[in-house]
């Protein structure tokens, strides 16, 4: 009983967290990226100001909108949200453990870009359809990678959930294994496309030709727009928070053990720093890619997976 | 338990036996919505739309081989007449896929259980199922009739064309199991998920790709098939559960939703006059219900969580997660390769669905008549709603379904003990609702009230002529340009620069060369003069005698 209260109130506390810090994260690395470009770049608390002047503004209805136009950024908000809840944070145990199945998590994330891609389609207009439409090509190489990674980590915990994973992966010491490694740079490669930076997508960027995401968003304005950019900041903390359960759950606290939680919140937020200054150290020292080199990109990445299986499983062969 | 009926007719002195084990009811099951659905739709019933219901339900309750390759074959004897009614182009291949499957059949069911009757019976059934490489019929032949009719073809029938593989597989020729079974049904159901969805995302006639769709899903079925037969086969009941599970799970799914969005096709060709996705647009505005209704049906066939479609996708990747854990360092390989290929196809529907919707249904109208369709008729939109509402157990509680099918998996896997689901769409639900509404609430609180209509900022594009009111159809995007990226990275590797599928460049292709030298020399034969066909006669005449002599000594 007191465990079951527990596992909600980490679960509460991890929300809380999450949906709190979304913008705070985005903030940082764009501070980190102004920094090692030698700007003094915009406060970390710019998002929160973004999203307060959005709410604040008058949404405009472009006139070739449909009934369902108001209805995608709410269903963007809420699959990526979803996924947010589900990927531990600080904590493992939480009340949505068993929830977090890992396909389930790639379905939301689904989920979300059927609805970016339809506010893309949404008014008809060129761009919303070219980005929708490159937008749906990252997504077949993204998700192909993405499940070939799946299958490594459940051969290597036996757990299908995230949660499981994690716990795994912190109380087993697998070591680093070449499987493990291709696993980290083929997860890399699929985090920086799905939550469109640079090199795949540029989310500052308005350069008409290479916008992918930002082009879905192009006639979205006001409160709408607001769910929409929080909606990727979530999206960002997520891909982070899952890469930090898998790669590196050291130190995440258990949800039955209270005392556990602090030093499990600050190494979160270490995770997240470390990860936020890797990002925009990456981004600052490569070149946007052009649209067609990302399924190249995202076909290595898959190739990296299927070489990660087919050491893990000759690895297993030779131990077995 | 099998009741079982005798009818007096049928084989002299045999008579015809029917009946209803769970697993025919199962499949009696997945035929009766869309049967419903489609009989209360507004298409017009003619006897052979009768004849072609009563083969359907007679190849699943037969008993005995006889009543099944009736059925089978007056299925899809009516189904062509009703495919030629519809055009003439595609029946002549569909009625030549039709007899190859009935001799592929008709001996099978006459052999002794073993490899060879399988493999005919795989050839025979997966040629009416659409399981590559016999695929190519299918996404013309399909389109042709009108969509009710469609609608049965690719929701019913070629269930039944499974139904017999399920049946012979996993019942009647168990006892001669082999592995090398499921590992041609997951090879052949690979290449369907992959051709299938690849054409469903490039495809423009909204009919024809709702049937790429299906031969998307017919592979996915296979696959579960064939790895639940593998499984099998090396006695690993769970594996097999669970894919036997993902298999069946997916058959019901996708008897519901593809008949829905193929009478959804219907009620859009006869609003607008056409099915092509580049005339249609904005759709959503005249037929906001009927705009609804494939919404749902799209998020099914997306397999996005939530729709009736995610739970067989989820359990078919867990089973190849899960035989990729077994047997050897080759089949393990290729298991993960087959799990990318399952990647690959998801996102590929999801492109198809966001498609359909995308560009048939939200933006600005491309013709005057997608401006001014109507709502369609309530009978279309009733059968539609009863297959959406037959629709929601699948998807939201389908550790029900699951658990009602126990004693057909029972059935098939003797001592298969049941696996839970660990997919719990309610919890997801609420919690997907709860974001939702604090969203609300909060843009609510805090957010500007109203909102303000103006034009749309069309990339910059100037105001469009009066004489074009929803604004120059050129400017906003096609549903080939859509598919543009796909076609570019993926679609000119598999489908080559002419977009033609493979099944029909390496397989229908060769045979109509074939079939054209042989006409060749026939016609060559025939116009011989009488000089030639004397020396003809005289030289077969002496390689006669000379053969007898040989053989003689």
């Amino acid at each position: 009983m007191i465990l079951l209260v527990l596992s909600l109130i980490a679960a509460a506390l991890h929300a809380a967290i999450v949906f709190a810090a979304a913008p705070l994260l985005t903030g940082i690395i764009t501070k980190f990226r102004a920094r090692l470009l030698g700007r003094p770049g915009a406060p970390v608390l710019q998002p929160y100001r973004d999203l307060a002047k959005f709410l604040a503004k008058t949404p405009i209805l472009p006139d070739t909108a449909t009934q369902l136009y108001q209805a995608w950024p709410f269903a963007a908000l809420a699959a990526t949200g979803t996924a947010a809840l589900l990927i531990p944070s600080f904590t493992l145990g939480m009340a949505t453990a068993k929830l977090s199945d890992f396909i389930t998590l790639i379905g939301l994330f689904a989920v979300a870009r059927a609805a970016t891609m339809l506010a893309g389609l949404e008014t008809g207009f060129g761009f919303g359809g070219a980005g929708a439409g490159r937008d749906a090509l990252f997504g077949i190489f993204a998700e192909a990678a993405l499940l070939v990674l799946v299958l490594i980590f459940v051969l290597i915990a036996g757990n299908p959930t995230v949660d499981g994973i994690a716990e795994f992966f912190r109380d087993n010491h697998t070591g680093i294994s070449v499987s493990l490694g291709f696993a980290l740079a083929a997860m890399l490669a699929i985090a920086v496309t799905e939550t469109g930076r640079i090199p795949a997508d540029n989310p500052a960027g308005h350069l008409e030709l290479a916008m992918v995401h930002e082009a879905m968003l192009l006639e979205y304005s006001g409160r709408y727009l607001a769910l929409f950019h929080y909606a990727g900041m979530l999206r960002l903390i997520a891909w982070f928070s899952l890469i930090a359960s898998i790669f590196c759950p050291f130190g995440m606290a258990d949800a039955g053990n209270p005392l556990s939680w602090p030093a499990g919140l600050i190494l979160f937020a270490g995770k997240m720093l470390v990860l936020a200054a890797g990002l925009a150290l990456f981004e600052v020292s490569t070149a946007k890619m052009r649209v067609f080199r990302v399924p190249e990109f995202l076909g290595v990445a898959m190739l990296l997976g299927l070489l990660s299986g087919v050491f893990l499983f000759v690895a297993t062969r030779l131990g077995g | 338990v099998i009741h079982t009926l005798t009818l007096p007719i049928g084989l002299p002195g045999q008579g015809m036996h029917l009946g209803i084990d769970p697993l025919s009811m199962l499949f009696l099951l997945i035929l009766a919505p869309q049967i419903i659905a489609v009989a209360i739709g507004p298409d017009r019933k003619s006897p052979l739309f009768w004849a072609f219901i009563l083969g359907m339900i007679l190849a699943v309750i037969a008993a005995d081989a006889f009543a099944l390759i009736l059925g089978f074959e007056l299925m899809s004897a009516a189904s062509w007449l009703l495919v030629l009614r519809g055009d003439r182009r595609p029946a002549t291949l569909y009625a030549g896929i039709a007899m190859f499957s009935g001799a592929c059949l008709i001996p099978a069911l006459f052999l002794p259980a073993g490899s060879l009757a399988f493999a005919l019976i795989l050839l025979g059934a997966g040629a009416k199922a659409g399981l590559a490489p016999l695929h190519a019929w299918l996404p013309r032949a399909h389109p042709a009739p009108p969509a009710g009719i469609s609608a049965l073809m690719s929701g019913g029938m070629v269930k039944v064309a499974l139904y017999v593989i399920i049946r012979y597989g996993f019942v009647d020729l168990a006892g001669a199991m082999q592995p090398w079974w499921g590992t041609a049904l997951i090879i052949a159901g690979a290449a369907s998920v992959l051709i299938g969805g690849l054409r469903a995302a490039l495809e423009v006639e909204l009919k024809t790709i709702l049937a790429c769709s299906t031969v998307e899903h017919v592979g996915l079925i296979a696959v579960g098939l064939g790895i639940a037969l593998r499984a099998q086969a090396a006695g690993d009941q769970n594996l097999a559960t669970l894919a036997l599970q993902g298999a069946l799970l997916c058959a019901v799914a996708h008897a519901l939703f593809k008949p829905l969005l193929f009478l959804g096709a219907g009620a859009v060709k006869h609003a607008t006059g056409t099915t092509s996705l580049d005339w249609l647009g904005g759709l959503i505005r005249g037929m906001p219900k009927l705009g609804y209704l494939m919404l749902a049906g799209c998020a099914g066939m997306a397999a996005l969580p939530l729709g009736p479609g995610f739970a067989p996708a989820f359990l078919l990747l867990h089973a190849t997660i899960a035989a990729a854990a077994t047997g050897g360092i080759l089949g393990r390989i290729g298991f993960t390769a087959l799990l990318a290929i399952l990647g690959l196809s998801a996102a590929l529907a999801l492109a198809a669905g966001t498609r359909i919707i995308g560009i048939g249904f939200l933006g600005r109208p491309r013709t005057l008549r997608a401006a001014a369709a109507e709502e369609a008729d309530t009978p279309a939109l009733a059968g539609m709603a009863l297959l959406a509402i037959c629709a929601i157990p699948v998807a939201l509680t389908p550790g029900l379904v699951l658990f009602m099918m126990q004693p057909v998996i029972a059935e098939l896997i003797p001592g298969a003990a049941p696996v839970p689901l660990s997919y719990a769409p309610l919890p997801l639900a609420v919690l997907l609702v709860a974001i939702g509404a604090a969203a609300w609430a909060v843009l609510r609180r805090f957010g500007a009230r109203g909102e303000r209509e103006a034009r749309a900022w069309a990339g910059g594009f100037g105001r469009p002529p009066p004489w074009l009111p929803f604004g120059d159809p050129l400017t906003q995007p096609s549903a080939t340009g859509f598919a543009e990226p796909i076609q570019r990275a993926m679609g000119a590797t598999i489908l080559g620069a002419k977009m033609l599928d493979p099944g029909e460049t390496y397989l229908l292709e060769p045979l109509r060369r074939l079939n054209l030298r042989f006409t060749r020399a026939a016609e060559r034969i025939r116009r011989a003069t009488i000089r030639q066909r004397l020396a003809f006669v005289f030289g077969a005449l002496v390689v006669f005698l000379l053969a007898l002599g040989i053989s003689g000594g």
